[in-house]
């Protein structure tokens, strides 16, 4: 029954409220008239008793606001109320709402989209089942530079028969594959070479068919297919009739036996077609392919497994002396797939955001303390009108909130925008970009500081000003009491620490930029514009031409094609290409050098090339001669070494006419004269600094699968259509992939550090944005509070230029304080990017120069405004203020 | 005339049982409590209104309009079923508190 009442009364207190508080208007009206009535039946005359009355009731209002407190679903009414007022209050300060709400949208925004990528990255379990008990295998060492190198088979079966840590080891190597067969015309993919575990250690199901079974890697077993997502829907229209089905791999036949569905992707992002590894009992070492992969035993930690593996390397050492320094790294399969340097980017990045929305935050706090102050004199005309404290608190949390849901909104949509272009974009050709997914979490999280921030900034002044003294507060108009002046050093502090943490941000974006720089400085060791280079991996796609006889014939024929293509002025054959494109490195021997036992030269990048390719990328000879066509199957073997090989392994003699040799056992006695020396190609990346290199002529040392590389008068993009179709017409088997200028791959090459850069410099934008506009109102707000100051000053006979320079030191007193800080923040947090930085140092004096400079003309610029308007403050107008 | 704090217990239990022989307005509601507790009960509408409407909304009053003495619209309270049981419970609670404090103070 009490509960029915509740109930009734609820739902008259809410859908009828107007008539509850008409009624409770008429009732108290009554009760006065009566008590003014028994006054008067008392003696008193009309006016007097009614004030008598009006006194003992105590304040009509007051009651009021007391009844409608014990009200059922008071709570729902009073927060409808306090929305209605909130949003009335925003709309009414238009410039206060847009700042607030855009500081917190790009904080928010920011902060989601970047904790998005890095969850995605580096968190969000990777589609394989169990995936942080697999592990990946490596190899290296002392004569190979590779940090995470290759192994080669007879190493891996030795350490699968040792090893007791894992189960279901397998063996891959990644390559480029030519896929042909009567469903279409032929074409190069990116494949793997894989044995028979492979599949079911990633615990991985097929689409349709099925994967290798155990035991299908024997050298009697024929050759098996499992083919990706993408390429069964492209080349056979998703038809499971391509189980059972025969295609051409690298010109051999192979049987389909599944499809692997689209989410997975290793051991490469664009890997294609799964072929089965026969595991030969191997002879002799070499070459080095290959990589390991398997699943630790339960209760078996990486740790110890990484232990054990050290002792079969130790073992592989004794056994081998070739093998110096030899460690067999192990890597988580996520550490794997993202490399080196991806992870201290992106940590370092989210760090940087994070500082972003601290900024943002900073603002918000900023404004919320601005307007208490403003609002110092609406708390207390409320309190004395009968509101209660606990009222005016709701309401500001209501305005807080309102902020924080519509800067989590706006910021919602820069988030979803920021992730969409991410993952179209790809910019920093990021790894498990496919697992970047807008994160509900982080935008929660984002939301609830922004929203607590608002809370505490916006409460703290409003109780303080409700504990004031309602009658001084009232009386002085909000004009800066005691209180408020707290209030001005505390939002000076938050503009100090928003300077500061801007400059840090600056500091660490000029950093960036300027290594950037001198990436884009650095050639590749040719002087053909990149613009005009076009070059592309073309495969004959036959296996009769592995053999040199016919496929020299062959490549002479594309190179005679490639050059009537009118525009091409060079057209040349190599196996490697720069910045990056390293195709074979090997070691080698001196004629004459006498090595320890077991000793080896280190191993350097080795190159085939035509004879025209140092003249299609203008590769400097800077003593002896280039190739010729004369060089070839007939002659005598001859190689040119570069300027860095001469460097390191002739000091001080002359090479020209030394002989040198490739290593290992399947080179036979073939000694190459050193007939000339060029400069310095960079083949591993433009920012590896030293880079030995020795090139050997096609026609002595024939490989299938080349690049061509032709030099064009014009931009050579435009001929891509061209020499494609005319290649193509020499045999419809040919393969054509990587279609593309140098200037491309040049830019490919450094997508990472560009996404980096270009990160960090939007984040200290907004920073810095963030920073002016709170530097902005801090310094306004001090005008509009020192006009009366002001008015006296400029009547006591104060300059324009006085007022400007009194205003302006304001700003720039802060600002130095702010940068000081700031400079000590930055020496401290830049050691930081250190790795991230290439041709300059953590603490490169320009930047450190340039960037408080910045920062200190944003501030003088975000003062100007202020301290102009300042000068046109009429001391007459000003001194009747108030 | 001491100005004594009301708790709010002991205010329901005064409007309760002013409205036990019958049905007030406000001010008589008032003027009641301070009749049967020798005037030592002033009750303050900020004290009486809040009261009136959360017991109103307990569902142990219900009001009306009606015609005071003098002929002027006034709210008349009740109590209804519930009120009266109230009204019990609440009095044998008031006794037994009573006597048990009368007790403590008389120990030596």
């Amino acid at each position: 029954m009490p509960f029915l009442s509740r109930l009734a009364s609820l739902r008259r207190n809410l859908f009828t409220g107007r008539r509850v508080e008409r009624d409770l208007d008429d009732e108290l009206r009554a009760y006065l008239d009566q008590l003014t009535e028994e006054k008067r039946g008392a003696g008193m005359d009309a006016a007097e008793a009614r004030r008598a009355a009006l006194i003992e009731l105590g304040g009509l209002e007051q009651v009021k606001e007391e009844v409608r407190q014990v009200r059922t679903g008071q709570v729902f009414e009073e927060l409808a109320q306090d929305l209605r007022y909130g949003v009335r209050t925003l709309r009414k300060n238009p410039a206060f709402t847009v700042v607030a709400v855009l500081a917190l949208a790009l904080g928010i925004g920011a902060n989601t989209a970047m904790f998005s990528v890095a969850y995605g990255i580096l968190l969000r379990p990777l589609p394989y089942a169990d995936a942080d008990r697999v592990a990946v295998v490596f190899m290296r060492y002392f004569s190979r530079d590779f940090a995470f190198g290759t192994m080669c088979m007879r190493d891996y079966l030795m350490w699968k028969e040792n090893n007791r840590a894992f189960e279901d080891p397998a063996l891959f190597s990644g390559r480029r594959m030519d896929i042909g067969g009567k469903e279409g015309v032929p074409e190069q993919v990116q494949g793997a070479s894989v044995t028979a575990g492979f599949f079911s250690t990633l615990e991985v199901r097929p689409l349709i068919g099925r994967t290798f079974a155990a035991g299908e890697d024997k050298p009697t077993t024929g050759s098996l297919a499992v083919l990706s997502e993408s390429i069964w829907r492209r080349r056979f229209a998703a038809n499971s009739a391509v189980l059972g089905q025969t295609i051409l791999v690298n010109g051999a036949p192979s049987t389909v036996i599944g499809v692997m569905p689209g989410a997975f992707r290793f051991p490469q992002r664009e890997t294609e077609v799964w072929i089965n590894l026969p595991l030969n009992p191997p002879t002799r070492y070499g070459p080095w392919f290959y990589r390991g992969v398997a699943r630790l035993k339960p209760g078996v930690t990486l740790q110890q497994a990484q232990a054990e593996t050290n002792n079969i390397g130790l073992r592989m050492m004794q056994q081998n002396s070739y093998y110096k320094g030899l460690t067999l790294p192990i890597l988580s399969l996520r550490d794997a797939l993202l490399g080196t340097t991806l992870k201290p980017a992106i940590l370092v990045l989210a760090g940087a955001v994070g500082l972003v929305l601290l900024i943002a935050v900073v603002n918000v706090a900023n404004l919320m303390l601005a307007r208490a102050t403003v609002r110092e004199r609406e708390m207390a005309l409320r309190l004395s009108l009968g509101a209660g404290r606990g009222r005016l608190v709701r309401q500001l949390l209501t305005e807080s909130v309102l902020l924080a849901v519509m800067g989590g909104a706006a910021g919602l949509a820069l988030a979803w925008g920021g992730i969409e272009l991410i993952r179209a974009w790809n910019p920093g050709n990021l790894p498990l970009i496919d697992s970047v997914r807008l994160d509900g979490g982080a935008l929660g999280f984002m939301v609830f500081v922004s929203m607590l921030t608002g809370v505490l900034f916006g409460l703290a002044p409003a109780l303080e000003s409700a504990r004031a003294n309602l009658n001084s507060t009232i009386k002085e108009g909000g004009r800066g009491g005691g209180a408020s002046q707290a209030r001005g050093r505390t939002r000076s502090a938050l503009v100090v620490s928003e300077i500061a943490i801007s400059l840090m941000l600056l500091v660490g974006a000029g950093l960036l930029l300027r290594s950037f720089v001198n990436l884009q400085r650095v050639t590749g060791g040719f002087s053909t514009p990149p613009r005009q280079i076009l070059t592309m991996l073309i495969s004959p796609g036959d296996r009769k031409y592995n053999d040199a006889h016919t496929g020299l014939a062959f490549y002479d024929e594309v190179l005679r094609h490639a050059r009537n293509v009118p525009g091409v002025e060079v057209a040349a054959v190599t196996d490697s290409l720069p910045p990056d494109r390293q195709g074979d490195a090997d070691s080698f021997e001196i004629g004459g050098q006498t090595l320890a036992p077991g000793e080896l030269n280190p191993i350097v990048s080795d190159v085939t090339v035509g004879p025209d390719f140092f003249r299609a990328l203008r590769i400097p000879l800077v003593k002896g001669r280039y190739f010729t066509d004369y060089d070839n199957q007939d002659s005598a073997p001859v190689a040119i070494v570069s300027e860095g090989f001469v460097r390191r392994f002739f000091p001080d003699q002359e090479a020209i006419g030394k002989r040198i040799k490739q290593s290992g056992p399947g080179f036979g006695d073939k000694w190459m004269e050193i007939v000339g020396i060029v400069g310095n190609v960079k083949f591993m990346g433009l920012t590896v600094d030293t880079d030995p290199a020795y090139y050997m002529p096609f026609a002595q040392t024939y490989g299938p699968r080349m690049f061509l590389a032709v030099r064009s008068s014009g931009d050579a993009a435009s001929l891509s259509a061209a020499l494609r179709r005319d290649i193509q017409s020499i045999d419809p088997g040919i393969t054509l992939a990587e279609i593309g200028t140098m200037e491309q791959a040049l830019t490919l090459s450094v997508s990472q550090p560009r996404f980096d850069t270009m990160l960090l410099a939007l984040f200290a934008g907004i920073a810095l944005l963030l920073a002016a506009i709170g530097i902005y109102g801090l310094i306004a707000y001090s005008v509009v509070q020192r006009t009366h100051e002001i008015g006296v000053r400029m009547a006591l006979g104060a300059g324009q230029a006085d007022v400007v320079r009194m205003v302006v030191r304001q700003g720039a007193s802060l600002a130095a304080i702010g940068i000081v800080i700031g400079l000590g923040g930055a020496f401290a947090l830049t050691r930081l990017l250190r790795t991230m930085l290439f041709g300059i140092g953590a603490t490169d004096a320009l930047t450190f120069a340039a960037a408080p400079l910045g920062i200190m003309l944003v501030v003088l610029l975000a003062t100007f405004l202020p301290a102009f308007r300042a000068t046109r403050i009429s001391p007459v107008v000003a001194l009747r203020y108030e | 005339m001491p100005a004594t704090n009301l708790l709010q217990g002991t205010l329901d239990l005064l409007i309760l049982k002013a409205l036990a022989l019958t049905e007030l307005h406000g001010l008589a509601i008032s003027r009641r409590i301070a009749q049967i507790t020798n005037r030592t009960f002033q009750v303050k509408p900020g004290s009486l209104f809040p009261a009136l409407h959360r017991m109103e909304e307990a569902g142990w009053l219900a009001s009306d309009w009606g015609d005071s003495e003098n002929n002027r619209r006034a709210k008349f309270y009740r109590l209804t079923a519930a009120g009266r049981r109230q009204l019990q419970t609440e009095t044998r609670q008031w006794e037994t508190i009573a006597l048990a404090i009368a007790s403590a103070l008389q120990a030596s």
